[in-house]
Parts: C-alpha cells; structure tokens; sequence
C-alpha cells in the first residue's frame, strides 16, 4: 500500500520528516517497508521559457528553440514537436539529464543544428499517455524551477505493508488515524460540500434497490450523477494517483479510485443508460450463468457468486469487477455511482477463484467499514460533479437490510497487565481506547464495557483491545523476564526424542565419515519414473512450483542420486553422502493420507579413500557400503549371534542391482532393516556415473525402535585361554560365506566360542572355462572353556567334526 | 699365596681385560651374543677358568670362588653396557628415516549440513531452558495447518503463505505451527515444547527456497505473559549469537497469536549501526535491524480448538528460520545453494 505524505497530511497536521513517521508506523505494527520518491525520475527535468522559435534550416517539421532555463546562457534546443512556439513555459531535459525511459541526453546535432536538451512531452516525463506534442506549462511559471516543484508533484510515499487484520489502514484515512494516535495529533476529515441538484431528478424515484440477503449485502447505495462530461482529470488529480503508482483513466473512474485510496470504499459507476429498468438487485448468480465483465473476459459463475443486476441482466460482479455491458465509456453522461458493504467472504471466494484479484475485492474480502461508507460516497459524488461538470440528482436510493450494530466487549485491566507483562495505568489505556474510537464504559472499575469502532471490524474480543494497548504502549517496552519452566514428571530426555534419535543418527554417520545432504521432499515424477518406482502410493502435489517438484518422495534415494549428477557436473568425483529424511506413501487410513518414515539413505561413489597417499587406491564397492551398515547396526548394538543381520540377495529391485536385503531377526521372523545395493548401471548413466553408485537405504524409525530396546549387561572376562584352529574351505565361487559359517555352526563343534572369517583367495579362472568358477575361505574358529584350559586333544576332536562335516553338507573341499 | 691360585686369579683378571678390549668391536648384537657365548658361555672361557678351581685346595676355594664371581658380574656388566650402547644406536638408525610430516592415514572426514549446524545449535539453546523436542507430520491435514490456528477457509489470513497442496484438505505443512495443535490436543498444561522440522510454502528465489526449516517454540501454563516471551527470546539469541545482541518487539499479525510481534535482533554485521565505514549495511539494509522470528501470545480461539480454557491458561509461542539463522550465521547469501548439496560447499561446515 503506497501513501502520500501529502495526502495524508490533508488529513491530519503532522509536520515531522517522512523517516520519523515510517519509524513510528513500524513500531505500531505497520511496517513500512520502502520510502520513495515516486517523480525520482523526471526529478532533474526543470521549467524552460522559448524565447525564440525558428524553423529548422535542414527540415520542415524541426524547430530551434533559444530556451530560458534559468540560466545566464540560453540554450538552443532542436524540438520535433509541432505545438512548439515562441514563449511558452515548456519541461527541459538539460545535457546529462536520464529520462524515465532509460535515455541519457547528451549534447547532439540534428541536421547540422546543435542541440543542448530535449523539450519533453508529457508520455516522456511519464505524465501521461500525451505525446501529439510537447507538454505547455502554466505561464506563471519560472524558467529554472523544477518541475517537479512548479507542478506541486509529490516527492515524499511510503510504502506500508499491511497485516490482513488491519483492513482499517488500506486508505490514507486508516494510516492518518494511526498517524494521529502515534503522534497525538487531531484528525480532520475533508469538508463535505455536495450540491443537490433538484432539476437533476430524484435519484430515489429512478432508482430503487434491491437486497436478496442481507447477509450477503448489509447496504447498498447509489447516487446518480446526470450531464457529466467524460474526460481526463484535472492534474492535481492524476498527479495524485500516479505518485501512488495508480493510473489515470478518465475523470470519473479516477474519483472511484481516488475514494478508494483515500477512504478505503471501493465504488462502481454504471451508465445509466445503460442500465435497463429502474432496478438494482443484489442476488446470487445462478449456477453455470456466465457474465462478460469489463475486461472482456466472459466469467462462469456459481450459485456462491453475487451479482449485481438490473431489471433484466447481471450488470457487476459484485465487488470483483464491473460488467462489459454497463460500464463508463468516453460517450457516457448519466452515471448510477454504487457504493455498498459485500460479505468478505463471499467476495474472496470468488476473487480468487477467478483468479480476479482487484484493489477493490482486496479490500472487500478484509471488510470495509459500513458507517464510513455513506460519507465515501458523498464525496466521490461531490468530487465526480466537480470533475465531470455532473448535477447530482437528490437523494440516495438505498437499502440496509442489516444496519450496523455496535459490538461491545468487557476489559479487564488487571488481565490485560497479566498478559502483556506490564503495568499500564486505566488512564493510559482509557486514552488509548478512546484513541482509537472505541466507546469506553468503566463504572465497573475492574471490568469495563467498551464498543469498537465501525472501521475497526479487528477488535472483536478483549484480547484484541489488550493488543491494542500493549501495540500503542509500545511492545518494545515489555521487560524481559525469564520464565519458570514447569516440567512433569514424564518429560522426556533429549536423547529419547525422535529428534534426538536422529541427531545422533547422523552424529555417527558423520563420525564415519560421511558428509550430510538436504534435498527437497519432493521431486519430480520423472525422478521416479527412472527408478522404476511404482505408480502406486505416490503423493502428487496439487499445485507444485514445477514438475521437477511435484511428487513426493517415495524413497530417499531420487534425491541423494541428484545430488550425484550435480557434483559430477562440476567435477567432486568421489561421493560420501548421506541424508536422514522422511520418505512418503499414501496410506488412506492416515488422518494426513500419507505414512511418514525416516530414512537414513547412505551413497558412495567413486574413491574408496582420499587419493592421497597413503592410502591406497581403490574403487568403493559393496563391502564399503556394507561396512558402514555393519558398523551402524554395532553402533546401536543390533549385533551379536542372536542379533546378527542377514544378507539376503533380492533380485528383480526396481532399480538396485544387486540388491541386498538387510534383515534383523524379529520376534515373528526378520524384519527388514533396508536395503544395500548398486544403482543398475543403466540407471547410474543417467546421472552422468561412470564409476558404480553404491547406496544403502536404512529404516531409521525401526532402528529406533529397535535400539531403544537394548540395554548392554555385562558379561565376565574369559579366564582361561583359547585355542585357535583355522580351516580353509575350497567351494564354488557361487556359495555365500554366510552360508559356509552356518554350516560350521550347524555341527555345532562344542566350546566354540566365536567364528571369523579371516581370507577369501579367489584364485584365477583355469582356462578350461567349464571348470566350475572356485574361491577359498579361510575361518579362524576359537574354542574356549569357561572353567579350564583346554587341552589340544579335545580341541581336535571338535575341530575333526568340522573337517568332517563340512564336505558333507556342502559342495566344498577341505 | 700358593702359585696356583696366583695364576688363576691373574688368569681372571685377564678375562676381564681382554673382554673389555674386544667388547668395542661388538658392532651388532649379534657380534655382542658371540662375544658373551666366548666368554660366559657353558663352554666359555670363564667356564674354561673354573676348570681349576675344581682342583685347588680347600683353603683356596673361598678366595678363589669369590674371585669368580667378582670377575663373572664384572664381564656380565661389561657386556651390558656395550648391548645398552648398541640398542641406543639401533633406535638412533631406525628413526633415521621417520618423517614426522609425511600426511596421516586420514579418515574420511564426515560433516552435518549447516542447517542441521544451525538447528542443533538453536535446539540446544531451547532445550537448556527447559523446551522438550517434539516432531510430527509433514503432510498435514488442513485442520491442523490453518482451521485449528484461527485460520478459517476463505480468511484473507491464509494469503500470507503460499501453500502447497495435496488435495482439498491436505497440505505440506506451511509452518511448524501445527505442532502446537497436536501438542496440546495431546497433553495437558504445563507445556513446554519446540518442534523442529522442515516446511514448504509454494515460493522460490534467491532468500525463499519451496522447502525450508523452522523451529516452533510454546509454552502454555497459568500466568504466562509477554514479558516471560520478550525473556526466553532475548536469553536465546544472547546465546545464539552474542551476549550483546539487542532485541526489539514489533507489533504483527498472525492469526494464532494475540498479541502478535515480529523480532528483530540488532545487526551482527555492523553492530547495529545500520552503516560499516559509511558504507551502508549488506545484512541489515541500513536500519541497523534484522528480521529473526515472529511471536505472540497464543490466540484464545486456538486454546478453545485444543480444548484449554483461554481463562485458566495463558502461553507464547515463536517461529524462527533456519535457514535465517545460518545465512546470517554462516553468511551464506543464496538459499538455493544449500539444497544443491555440492561437496565443496558441504565440506566448508565440517
Ligand atoms: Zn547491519
């Protein structure tokens, strides 16, 4: 919302600088966000006098000019224009001037003619659309003044961005009452001065009103305006609105928008002639109606749409935007001016559902002030005769099926202190009350009864009224106390929080290593797609910024494999990535429709270790990827032989290959803790991968789950020493080492207290490539006995049912 | 003194000396070993000696054991300190070729997002002055999001975010504030509760990303003022960034808070002087002031949706950025750059 200081100041004396007042508007809640000066950019442009005109030697539509700027040199200036001539006070652009446009003037020679400024016309200043010819100054102007100063133009608008409670403060009234209060000065409304025109008509004889709901319409009033003549208007007038960025029309439409800026009420001219019937009706639309309205644009309504009519047609949709059929055009004379309260809901519904924002739904939907209205009208009706040489017929057609009422709430100012965490005084927040037009009974000293304003449709409760003492008081000026935080005996730690889980979750991925990414929840079907994720489950978004953000996502790996294409693009080769976030499902039986789960999704690629020495080289692969699982699940001690996860190949993963399933053993069977795998080489080409992408994508709820669970108990030290025995196993190349050492286990050697695998030597391929592909595993099994020393003979013994066994139960020698 | 035992005393006395002579061509210990074996082996020449002594008579024997074993501690001595000599110049060789700045066997160096930095840091401070950590959903239903927050459909209120929608009646949340909803309809007064987590509004240029980070702060209990807030907002940004910051209360608008305030925190750049060297302030735009968080009492209308009696309870609730408190923190000045994850921009928070 822009506003001028000139303006306001017609409305109240304030006479300190524009920074002063913008300073205190903030401090009361309405922050201003810019000053401007809104003629910055014809601020250099000053008043010239031609002295001299005479044709252009080289051409017949060029003048040359000796213009007068003030200066004790005259300037030749060539001119184009063909309204140019011998004394008129025109606007210079000297040598160095910038124009609106962008355009420098520089001294230059038209047709061999030097000319030192450019006389401009009122398009380049940006005055108006003007430019048949230069724009003529009054003659009492002085040649050297600037024009911004002999036009009276403002220099001084703030820009104030206003809360959606405060509707009160769309206008220069609303922001001088604040202006009023913050600085104790009186407000003063413009002097009515309408003149009836009894010859004119009665406006209540050719127009009646009529009021479907006065839910819907509280009031509607119309005068009617006879002979105006259609034209542009006057300077103070357009200046007016084009220092608030508002574009001039024509005279009557500027007056709809000059009320509408300076007391808040939108207004609608109609043609009356236009208009069929002596009727306005306030109604609903029907279903599938459709209205044409002033932009040309032909608008499908609903039956929750409201409409103006007349006796036959709609004519307005109410609120949002004129029709086509009715409007003012440059022929027009007879004007019905509409001034009425709509339902703010009503008219936001259908605003935006037309996508039809206007300044005059804006403020409709935030509420306009019902008691206020009547006086708009008489002063746009008053200003559209003065401007458009109108007679105003006598009398208002009017109807107020719902007249306003006043609202009245208690104030108790012992609970006002207790929230703001002050001590005002009644006499502070009596003047503060009645400051800001509120009725203030206090017989009852403890509980006042005070009515807000009709321009205030904010304060509805008492909380509302303890607001407006602290903002007034200044909420700057609350002290700071620290509060005693009462706590239950139930509160919960830090670390037992969801939030704690994972904080410590990446604490020890960082510890191992990993750098942490954020990506956006959502991505882009196509993310999906590529992963061959199903379609099923998928959370679309209605509305997304764009299709690249427009799904949800179902695993955390479409963001972390993004993340590998940016960082290859700009040349990070070797990746150590890892997230924690939600991945999303649709679940229909959720009260959001959607099932959260925290992931922790890890992602290598390229480099095992630094490639610096002394590491050495190598490639990270599975056992990389699997070691950071390992070392997790150990971290939250989900390890051990009855703890210990399994491996599982699974084949066929949308996108994995291979893919591994890492299971806890559960109470009802394994329970899947994630998946380990490589991104299928096809799929990793499309993020630009030449090396392999490694991933693994963890359930880091269930990992809480899970972890919460355990609690380390402390076994004894061995006492007596163990006995080692390793045992080479040659099998085929296909049979997993997890299946070797249960095997082992299965033969259950007796005082085997742990079992490692400690060499895999996979030998090279014969070349006679239909023998089998084989490999050796080396296993160091430890025996011990709790109570005593083993002896190498028992030991033997078990170890021998090993040697034995293992050939019988799988296809391996010893 | 009978010839004998002259002869071997003097014999032993010469063990000693030519042991000490030959002792320095030791140059290894494996030359020392052969040295002792020599000498003080089962066949050595000490051993030889003592062949003698077998043969001597009685009255000799004392004097002449106690000779040897004078003369066997002083050999062993001899020897040990020549293998103390060696062992120190063989400490001395080996470290001859240790390089103390050759690099080390580095870890891979992990690092935590400077948002997650900056939010750990922020819950930190919170929890210290006894804030529990609560979480919840990111799709949100629409109650939870605006109805139950004194945000009615159709009120203007809802223009101020820009929201992202599931369907009709679910959304991504807008804002952490939902949280105070589920919290309350969960929990009986007292309340002390922050909700960290991330939010999406339909919105994006170089300060506005669609997903970003906030942290909610409430706390509802009898007699809980505005100045309670204006403390626990002042003691958390002392502590976020420096004992010095100042505060101011602004008054705003949200529509579950009554009253409403945005807070500003002096300058960090410029100290609040709005101006560095005459040159006007990046950060703050040369008012000396930053926007941190917005806050307020909660709405009575909202204590009515939970259930609490607006006359029994009072309480204040805040929302502040993450990424807010790391731009101005980490001086990162395009947002979007923090969802790029480039590692070389991750690896400067490490
Ligand atoms: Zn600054």
């Amino acid at each position: 919302m822009f506003i001028s200081l000139q303006w306001l100041r017609e409305f109240v004396p304030y006479t300190g600088t524009v920074k002063d007042l913008a300073d205190r508007l903030t401090m009361q809640g309405l922050e201003v966000e810019a000053i401007l000066d809104p003629f910055e950019a014809i601020a250099k442009i000053v008043v010239g006098h031609v002295a001299e005109r005479s044709a252009h030697p080289e051409s017949d539509h060029l003048s040359v000019c000796t213009v007068d700027v003030g200066q004790p040199e005259m300037l030749q200036i060539v001119c184009g224009a063909p309204n140019v001539a011998k004394g008129q006070n025109v606007p210079v652009a000297m040598i160095g001037t910038t124009m609106p446009g962008g355009m420098e003037i520089k001294r230059a020679k038209l047709r061999g003619v030097e000319s030192r400024g450019m006389i401009c016309s009122e398009r380049e200043l940006g005055l108006s659309e003007e430019h048949a010819g230069i724009m003529v100054l009054p003659s009492e102007f002085k040649p050297g003044q600037l024009l911004t100063e002999a036009l009276g133009l403002e220099r001084e608008v703030i820009e104030v961005s206003i809360t959606p409670n405060r509707a009160d403060c769309l206008s220069v009234l609303g922001i001088a009452r604040e202006a009023a209060l913050g600085f104790g000065l009186k407000l003063t409304m413009p002097q009515l001065n309408l003149v009836e025109d009894a010859a004119a008509g009665d406006a209540t004889k050719v127009v009646r009103i009529e009021i479907s709901d006065g839910e819907l319409c509280p009031v509607y009033r119309a005068r009617v305006l006879t002979g105006a003549t259609i034209g542009k208007s006057p300077d103070w007038l357009r200046y007016r609105l084009l220092a608030i960025g508002q574009r001039p029309i024509s005279n009557i439409v500027d007056v709809t928008n000059y009320i509408l800026m300076e007391l808040g009420q939108p207004l609608h001219a109609f043609d009356r002639s236009l208009l069929k019937g002596d009727v306005i009706r306030v109604a609903p639309a029907q279903d599938g109606q459709t209205i044409t309205t002033l932009d040309g644009q032909e608008r499908k309504l609903l039956g929750s749409d409201l409409l103006i009519w007349d006796a036959e047609r709609p004519v307005a949709l109410a609120g949002v935007m004129g029709g086509g059929n009715s409007s003012i055009s440059d022929t027009s004379s007879e004007v019905v001016l509409e001034c009425a309260i709509f339902r703010p809901g009503t008219i936001r519904k259908t605003a935006r559902r037309l996508a039809l924002p206007s300044e005059a739904s804006y403020r409709f939907e935030r509420g306009v002030d019902q008691v206020g209205s009547l006086f708009a009208l008489e002063r746009a009706a008053q200003l559209m005769a003065e401007v458009s040489g109108a007679h105003v017929m006598t009398g208002i057609a009017c109807a107020e099926p719902k007249p306003w009422a006043d609202r009245s709430h208690i104030f108790r100012i012992d609970r006002c202190n207790a929230l703001l965490g002050l001590d005002l005084t009644p006499e502070f927040c009596r003047t503060t009350l009645t400051g800001l037009g509120c009725g203030v009974d206090a017989s009852d000293p403890a509980c006042w009864q005070v009515s807000s304003p009709s321009h205030r449709l904010d304060l509805e409760r008492e909380v509302d009224l303890f607001e407006e003492c602290g903002r007034v008081y200044g909420l700057d000026r609350i002290p700071a106390v620290l509060p005693k935080i009462s706590k239950s005996l139930d509160s919960v730690q830090m670390s037992d929080t969801e939030f704690g889980f994972l904080q410590g979750l990446k604490a020890w991925a960082v510890g191992a290593g990993l750098r942490e990414a954020i990506n956006y929840s959502f991505v882009g079907t196509d993310d999906l797609d590529r992963l061959n994720l199903p379609v099923d489950g998928r959370i679309m978004i209605a509305n997304p910024l764009s299709e690249d953000q427009n799904v949800l996502r179902l695993e955390i790996a479409p963001g972390l494999l993004n993340n590998v294409r940016h960082n290859l693009s700009q040349g990070n080769a070797s990746l150590r990535l890892f997230e924690v976030a939600k991945a999303f499902t649709a679940d229909p039986t959720s009260d959001t429709s959607a099932r959260e789960n925290s992931r922790l999704g890890m992602l290598v690629h390229g480099s095992r270790h630094s490639q610096e020495w002394p590491w050495e080289q190598g490639e990270a692969d599975y056992l990389d990827v699997k070691g950071l699982v390992e070392n997790l699940l150990a971290h939250y001690r989900l390890t051990g032989p009855k703890a210990a996860a399994d491996y599982v190949l699974e084949p066929g993963h949308p996108y994995l290959e291979p893919c591994v399933r890492v299971e806890l053993p559960g109470k009802d069977g394994p329970v899947l803790i994630g998946r380990i795998g490589r991104v299928q080489p096809k799929i990793a080409d499309a993020y630009h991968a030449r090396k392999d992408i490694w991933l693994a994508d963890l359930d880091a709820d269930l990992l809480r789950s899970l972890s919460r669970a355990l609690t380390p108990v402390f076994r004894s030290l061995p006492k007596f020493p163990p006995v080692r025995r390793d045992v080479t196993v040659i099998c085929p190349a296909t049979l997993k080492s997890q299946d070797v050492e249960a095997a082992i286990r299965e033969l259950r050697p007796k005082q085997l207290e742990s079992l490692a695998l400690v060499a895999v030597y996979a030998p090279d391929a014969p070349a006679d490539s239909s023998a089998p592909a084989e490999r050796n595993l080396t296993f160091r099994l430890t025996y011990r006995h709790a109570e005593r020393t083993l002896v190498d003979k028992e030991v033997d013994k078990e170890h021998g049912k090993v040697l034995a066994g293992l050939p019988q139960k799988l296809p391996v020698r010893i | 003194m009978n010839e004998q035992l002259k002869s071997f005393l003097e014999g032993l006395d010469g063990l000693t000396l030519e042991c000490e002579a030959r002792r320095g061509q030791a140059c290894s210990l494996k030359d020392l070993e052969a040295l002792r074996v020599e000498f003080l082996g089962r066949k050595g020449k000490l051993a030889g000696a003592m062949v003698a002594l077998a043969q001597m008579g009685p009255e000799d024997k004392p004097a002449a054991g106690k000779k040897a074993n004078e003369i066997k501690a002083a050999l062993t001595a001899l020897l040990e300190s020549r293998q103390a000599e060696l062992e120190a110049a063989s400490v001395q060789d080996g470290l001859a070729g240790f390089d103390p700045s050759l690099p080390g066997r580095r870890p891979a160096a992990g690092s935590l997002h400077p948002i997650t930095l900056a939010m750990q840091e922020i819950c930190e401070v919170l929890t210290g002055l006894g804030f529990e950590v609560v979480a919840g959903p990111e799709v949100e239903n629409d109650w939870n999001n605006f109805e139950a927050l004194n945000m009615p459909p159709d009120h203007p209120a809802r223009d101020m975010q820009d929201t992202l929608y599931i369907s009709d009646s679910i959304v991504l949340r807008t804002h952490t504030s939902p949280l105070q909803v589920r919290t309350m309809l969960s929990r009986k007064p007292p309340v002390a509760v922050i909700a960290p987590g991330k939010v999406y509004r339909r919105d994006s240029d170089l300060t506005h990303t669609p997903m970003f980070h906030q942290i909610e702060g409430l706390l509802v209990d009898k007699n809980v003022s505005m100045a309670d807030l204006r403390g626990t907002l002042t003691a958390f940004v002392r502590q976020l960034f420096s004992a010095n910051t100042r505060v101011r209360f602004r008054p705003s608008f949200f529509p579950f808070t009554e009253p409403s305030a945005e807070v500003d925190i002096s300058c960090m750049l410029c100290g609040g002087e709005g101006h560095i060297k005459n040159e006007p302030c990046r950060v703050c735009k040369r008012t000396g002031w930053v926007e941190i968080l917005g806050c307020g009492m909660v709405d009575p209308n909202v204590f009515r949706q939970v259930g609490y009696d607006p006359e029994a309870v009072t309480g204040f609730a805040f929302g502040l950025g993450v990424e807010r408190v790391a731009m101005l923190k980490y001086g990162i000045g395009d947002l979007r750059m923090c969802f790029e994850n480039d590692v070389r921009f991750l690896e400067q928070f490490s």
